[in-house]
């Protein structure tokens, strides 16, 4: 690419805001009007019960009532790996909220009066709240029928209430451990779940035309819901079209198939526009939350400061169904088992079912806690071996040519440069503060530096772009735009970087997946890595096939010609050549309109072979790397923590877009500083969240943050499109644990869990608290996995 | 009789009207004020069809007298209104500070006094421990005319209060006083304080404290006067550190609450440290030009 | 029960219950989607309008309460062409994620720049008290706000 058309497009703004700032653009949930009916759900208020009666007759003759669906109406059962989730409750509830029947009426009101009308018997199940529930030797089990799902992908081990168990060994453990020039030091660590809350809810409207599901939604994932809606309901998938308005937010609770399968039978069903929107109490009470985790790391460290042996167990709660959860048991061996060199290693990560609300994927979901675990139990280390924390990173972290616990070999040195880079960038404003200091007002000072390891998920994007006659272009991809500014940034930047063309010229369609190939969503930082490089080759076509026509209108070599400002030019003469309008008019009356295609799916990194079991990908493609630092005060008397300075180094192989970067880290941080002090679901007996809405589950607010600083760090390498790896994603990633250092920094106290909320700072403080055992997880590896 | 001449939104256009209408429906009707605790019934899960009886149109709730013996607070005076009306004046800034810092702008801006205190379920509630502390008596009306309570005979029966009567008027003594308010968030601001409280007092000779009324809300169910505290503090200089150490000598008298969002003992532990704001404050804005 | 009440500078009727939060009034009745109902609880302040001139939060306010009132909302504050301050700061500075909070965002910056033109960061922090947002982390959106200060413009 041409440095002049390079730069033409950098730093574009997004043209979805003035729309937004207008009130007028239009979400699902603003779609409406009188030919759209509306739909509820009948949810169980019981955690785990047997369905002795469901009659929903009365409910049929309700005023208004239009259609109403159960369990008959939606055969298949659904998940990743295994298919152990149908959308209806038939013969069992297996949490609070399951959805059991949904009705659509004329209205609202008409639908809830319908639902009450349900007749529903239940007699009471044994439940399991907690995962050491779960794990005890006779729990009941969530699912008795557990080996006779359908399996959908090989390669797990699985039994009981252990929905799946990925491992990890590479070396020899027991051999480290059993070195007596070691020392052993073993941590436990426990956080719990946090909730999206997206602006906009789940939320789904529903046609069925020309026998044809349309499904409106507020979704990352396109092509997931037109795959699960197609297999719930037992038909082709072409038969399924999903198509997606502005997305009020995401942050990867829409990273799955939810609302959208009841609408679209209640759509067929009435033959009628069906609205499905959940209440923010639905929303927030069956939200697929970041999943709440327990992990225990045991490690062996020469006096030196080697990692010879690591061994760790992560039990993350899956609730009810294994959904995410299941695929998110690959990413210990890259999150908890990244950062750092390891002699040898053994890693357990197990999903476990219990009788809760199923949970899913949040903004560097695993990543966030196990980072928290992690560097933790690092600074343990280092107290335990009396270390220098930053000298025991700066020795260890994974360089050029280390490997990875699954044994893949890295590339290029980014984690030590970027400690460096961060040095810098706190070297900037010495205070000569000291961690444990009593600041003026009484407060306690506390700082750490934490580094942390995520990834770009990659996987399958399909792009094609038009060249319009008016020398714009038309991009088609299932890309979404859910907030992050990725569709309206990164991608119109690619295409006009390649074409010649400015971004204002590059009109990009919203998902439909009757018009673009198929793609793995909006996710995992990957719009712009994915969808991006789909789009570049896309582009290559495009310019290949213009660049062709042009060659024998200017009578000169393609290879002679390059494309900018909507123009080709002899290269070195400008003015020239001609518009890439005449071009295109010229190619119609040869070949017709040019148009290309192209595709993406990953480089595919190699593992070392047999180092893990049950992992959905052994190797990660794009390693991204962050480096955080966080001061902060601690007011003894409340135990509250307010953030003084926040620093953020992060890798980004290459920045595009240095506004909509800083906006997603400012805005990733915060999210973490919410996951780090305040946020978290809590679970009643009756296995039910006690924080229902925005009284009880506390976002930060504007006076709870403070200005991100931030430093890119360009250069890493990465097969993204002009060297770009995902920037969205990652911000939040160390956040939980740099807060979490600086928080024991602080106040010498062991810090093991999140969030870190006043009272449980403060009973930190005052010793209040009995130190955090986790008895379910064995101090002996392998008793903490199936494959003994 | 089934049917009312009611709407299920009556807006009263004067007290009359309202009390008749509140007699008239009975059990199926209550005041709306500012509506802000009423519009989330909802969400609170509560499922009673009632009929609101809108007193936003009663002018005469409205206003806010001020004058050398008392200040007179009408029912629907809003909080943003209460803080603004009754800045400046150091016996009364416990309640402007109350109104001032509760909630978040647009709510305080809605919200209104008698909302505010006749919401049983509410024990977080600013207003209510200022009131206390300010020594404020209600006026209450009912069909049969009108009498006054003060705060603590009020909060002692508002659980089992009619509907049938309203709160009109807040009557607060003027003093030669000072007083200030102190909440403790969890986040800086937004939240419904996990405690609260209130301080009036008086200076006698050599800056000792010579009178004091001290009030406490969100801690327990209801908010109440903190009475061994106010008699260990007199004749004390209301120095912040002397003060938080007679705090804590007198915490016996609360039985923290457990919530969601706090637990019982967090509450009684962070009191301490308000009192110390509280005085600091006093300190700072007021008793600093007095000393 | 009807009740009358001025939208936007246009008089609006509304029949039905008259408990009926504004919000919904706006969105179901008269199509203005504009305004959001994220929170139902006043923490939000996606619902923010203006009535009578003040920012308020639409969804604890039951219609009926409101007759013969004045409620600006979103739609109502600028045009297509020309927005106001508030909105093309936040334009300018591209500071928009996923827009859901901007409606309440505009309008209760809007007021406040009206009442104070030239607040200080805290002063902006303290009035958005009531205005959350998911995505952007709020210091952009406070630094579009700080270019449009009077003495920011003057000097
Ligand atoms: C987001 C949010 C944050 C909040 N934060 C705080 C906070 O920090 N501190 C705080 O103190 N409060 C806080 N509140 C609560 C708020 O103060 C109360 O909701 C409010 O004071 C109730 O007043 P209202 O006028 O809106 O009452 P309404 O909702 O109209 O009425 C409340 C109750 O009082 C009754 N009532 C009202 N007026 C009278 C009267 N004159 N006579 C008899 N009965 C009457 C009604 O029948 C009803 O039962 C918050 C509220 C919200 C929505
Ligand atoms: S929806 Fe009204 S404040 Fe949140
Ligand atoms: S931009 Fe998404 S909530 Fe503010």
């Amino acid at each position: 690419m041409q440095n002049t058309a390079d730069a033409a497009v950098m730093n574009f703004p997004r043209r979805d805001a003035r729309d937004k700032l207008l009130g007028r653009t239009k979400y699902t949930i603003d779609v409406g009007g009188s030919e759209v009916i509306h739909a509820v759900l009948l949810r169980a208020d019981v955690a785990s019960a047997q369905v002795l009666r469901l009659d929903v007759e009365a409910a049929r003759s309700m005023p208004g009532v239009r259609a109403i669906a159960t369990w008959e109406d939606a055969p298949g059962a659904h998940g990743i790996g295994i298919a152990d989730h149908p959308i209806f409750a038939r013969d069992v509830i297996r949490y609070h909220g399951e959805p059991i029947a949904a009705i659509a009426a004329e209205t609202l009101e008409q639908a809830h009066a319908a639902a009450q009308a349900i007749t529903l018997e239940l007699a009471p199940l044994p439940a399991v709240l907690t995962m050491a529930q779960a794990l005890e030797k006779d729990a009941p089990l969530v699912h008795p029928d557990w080996k006779d799902y359908d399996i959908l992908f090989e390669g797990a081990a699985r039994g009981g209430n252990v929905a799946w168990e990925a491992t990890v060994a590479r070396g020899d453990t027991d051999a480290a451990f059993d070195r007596t020039d070691v020392t052993i030091v073993d941590g436990v660590y426990r956080v719990g779940r946090q909730s999206h809350v997206p602006f906009e809810p789940r939320a789904v409207v529903a046609a069925f035309e020309d026998g044809r599901h349309h499904i409106q939604t507020s979704t990352q994932v396109p092509w997931t819901v037109r795959h699960v809606t197609a297999r719930v309901l037992n038909i082709p998938e072409s038969q399924v079209r999903v198509t997606v308005p502005a997305v009020g937010g995401g942050f990867g609770l829409k990273f799955d198939c939810s609302l959208e399968p009841y609408a679209a039978i209640l759509a067929k069903k009435s033959g009628r526009v069906v609205s499905l929107v959940n209440s923010r109490r639905e929303e927030q009470m069956t939200c697929l939350c970041r999943e709440n985790a327990e992990i225990r790391i045991r490690s062996a460290v020469t006096a030196d400061g080697e990692i010879v042996g690591r061994e760790a167990t992560v039990l993350m709660d899956c609730g009810a169904y294994g959904g995410e959860q299941v695929f998110l048991t690959t990413m210990t061996a890259h999150t908890l088992g990244g950062n750092y060199r390891l002699g040898s290693v053994r890693l357990s990560s197990r999903a476990i079912y219990t009788n809760t609300p199923p949970n899913g994927a949040f903004r560097a979901c695993n990543g966030v806690y196990n980072t928290f675990a992690l560097e933790r139990h690092t600074d343990e280390i280092c107290d335990a071996i009396g270390m220098d924390r930053m000298e025991f990173r700066r020795h260890n972290v994974v360089g050029d040519q280390d490997i990875g616990a699954t044994g893949q070999v890295f590339e290029g040195d980014v984690l030590r440069p970027m400690i460096d880079r961060m040095q810098a960038l706190c070297a900037k404003h010495p205070n000569g503060r000291e961690n444990g200091q009593r600041l003026d007002d009484g407060r306690i000072y506390g700082r750490a530096m934490t580094v942390g390891t995520w990834f770009i998920f990659v996987g399958p994007s399909a792009a094609t772009v038009n060249l319009n006659v008016d020398g714009s272009a038309t991009l088609v991809t299932s890309g979404v735009e859910i907030g992050s500014g990725s569709m309206m940034h990164a991608l119109p930047q690619i295409v006009a970087a390649g074409l010649g063309i400015a971004p204002e010229q590059v009109i990009v369609k919203t998902a439909d997946t009757d018009a673009a190939g198929r793609d793995l969503g909006v996710g995992g930082g990957r719009t712009t890595v994915s969808i991006g490089a789909a789009s570049a080759a896309a582009c290559d076509e495009v310019r290949d096939k213009l660049l062709a026509v042009a060659s024998e209108m200017l009578q000169t070599a393609p290879e002679q010609l390059v494309l900018a400002d909507g123009r080709v030019e002899i290269r070195g003469r400008p003015g020239s050549g001609t518009t890439i309008q005449k071009v295109v008019a010229e190619a119609e009356t040869r070949t017709g309109p040019i148009s290309g295609s192209g595709a993406f799916t990953g480089p595919g990194i190699e593992a070392m072979p047999g180092c893990a079991a049950g992992h959905f990908i052994d190797a990660i493609d794009i390693p991204v790397f962050a480096v955080h630092d966080c001061e902060l005060a601690i007011d003894p008397d409340t135990g509250q923590v307010e953030i003084l300075a926040y620093r953020v180094v992060q890798d980004v192989g290459r920045a595009l877009n240095h506004r909509a970067i800083h906006g997603q880290i400012q805005g990733g941080v915060v999210q973490g500083m919410g996951y780090a002090l305040h946020e978290e679901i809590t679970i009643n007996d009756q296995g039910c969240f006690d924080q229902t809405g925005f009284e009880a589950y506390r976002l930060p607010l504007a006076q709870d943050v403070v200005p991100i600083e931030f430093d890119l760090f360009e250069g890493a390498p990465s097969c993204g499109p002009l060297g770009t790896k995902g920037a969205g994603e990652v911000p939040i990633l160390n956040v939980g644990a740099t807060i979490g250092c600086a928080i024991a920094n602080a106040t010498g106290k062991q810090v093991s869990q999140l969030p870190l909320t006043p009272p449980r700072v403060l009973a930190l403080l005052d010793g209040r608290d009995e130190p955090l055992a986790l008895n379910h997880i064995s101090a002996i590896w392998s008793d903490n996995t199936l494959r003994r | 009789m089934d049917i009312t001449p009611y709407p299920k939104l009556f807006l009263a256009n004067d007290l009359n009207e309202a009390l008749r209408a509140l007699r008239e429906l009975a059990d199926s009707a209550i005041p709306l004020a500012g509506a802000t605790w009423v519009m989330r019934a909802p969400l609170r899960c509560e499922t009673a069809d009632r009929t609101l009886i809108d007193l936003s149109r009663i002018e005469a709730l409205r206003t806010i007298n001020i004058d050398q013996q008392e200040a007179v607070i009408g029912a629907l005076a809003t909080h943003e209104q209460i803080a603004n009306a009754l800045n400046g004046y150091n016996d009364l800034a416990a309640l402007a500070q109350a109104a001032g810092h509760s909630a978040n702008p647009a709510i305080r801006r809605m919200a209104t006094i008698g909302g505010n205190i006749c919401t049983a379920e509410f024990a977080a509630a600013d207003l209510v421990p200022a009131l206390l502390a300010l020594d404020a008596r209600l006026e209450i009306e009912g069909l049969d005319g009108s009498r006054t309570q003060t705060m603590a005979a009020f909060l002692e029966a508002r659980a089992t209060r009619a509907h049938t009567d309203l709160v009109t008027r807040l009557i607060i003594p003027r003093t030669q006083r000072t007083s200030t308010h102190a909440r403790l968030t969890l986040r800086k601001a937004g939240d419904y304080p996990v405690a609260n409280l209130s301080v009036s007092i008086a200076l006698g000779a050599g800056g000792k404290i010579s009178a004091a009324t001290v009030a406490v809300g969100a801690v327990e169910a209801v908010a109440k006067r903190w009475t061994g505290f106010e008699e260990a503090i007199i004749g004390h200089a209301p120095s912040p550190e002397k003060m938080q150490m007679i705090a804590k000598t007198c915490l016996e008298e609360f039985d923290g609450r457990d919530a969601m969002d706090a637990p019982g003992w967090y509450r009684l532990r962070v009191l301490t440290g308000l009192v110390a704001n509280a005085f600091s404050t006093l300190q700072e804005t007021t008793l600093g030009r007095a000393m | 029960m009807t009740i009358t009440l001025t939208v936007n500078r246009e008089e609006r009727i509304f029949s039905g219950d008259p408990r009926t939060p504004l919000v919904d009034v706006l969105r179901d009745h008269l199509r203005m989607t504009g305004t959001k109902a994220v929170c139902r609880e006043g923490f939000c302040g996606a619902c923010m309008v203006h009535v009578d001139g003040a920012p308020m939060a639409s969804c604890l306010l039951p219609v009926g309460s409101l007759d013969g009132a004045a409620v600006t909302t979103i739609e109502g504050v600028a045009t297509m062409e020309h927005l106001n301050a508030v909105q093309q700061a936040f334009e300018d500075h591209d500071v928009v994620q996923c827009g859901m909070c901007f409606p309440g965002m505009v309008m209760t910056m809007s007021r406040l720049f009206q009442t104070n033109t030239s607040p200080d960061r805290d002063e902006i922090k303290a009035a958005m008290t009531g205005n959350i947002c998911r995505c952007t982390g709020y210091e952009r959106i406070i630094d579009a706000l700080m270019s449009i200060r009077t003495n920011e413009v003057t000097s």
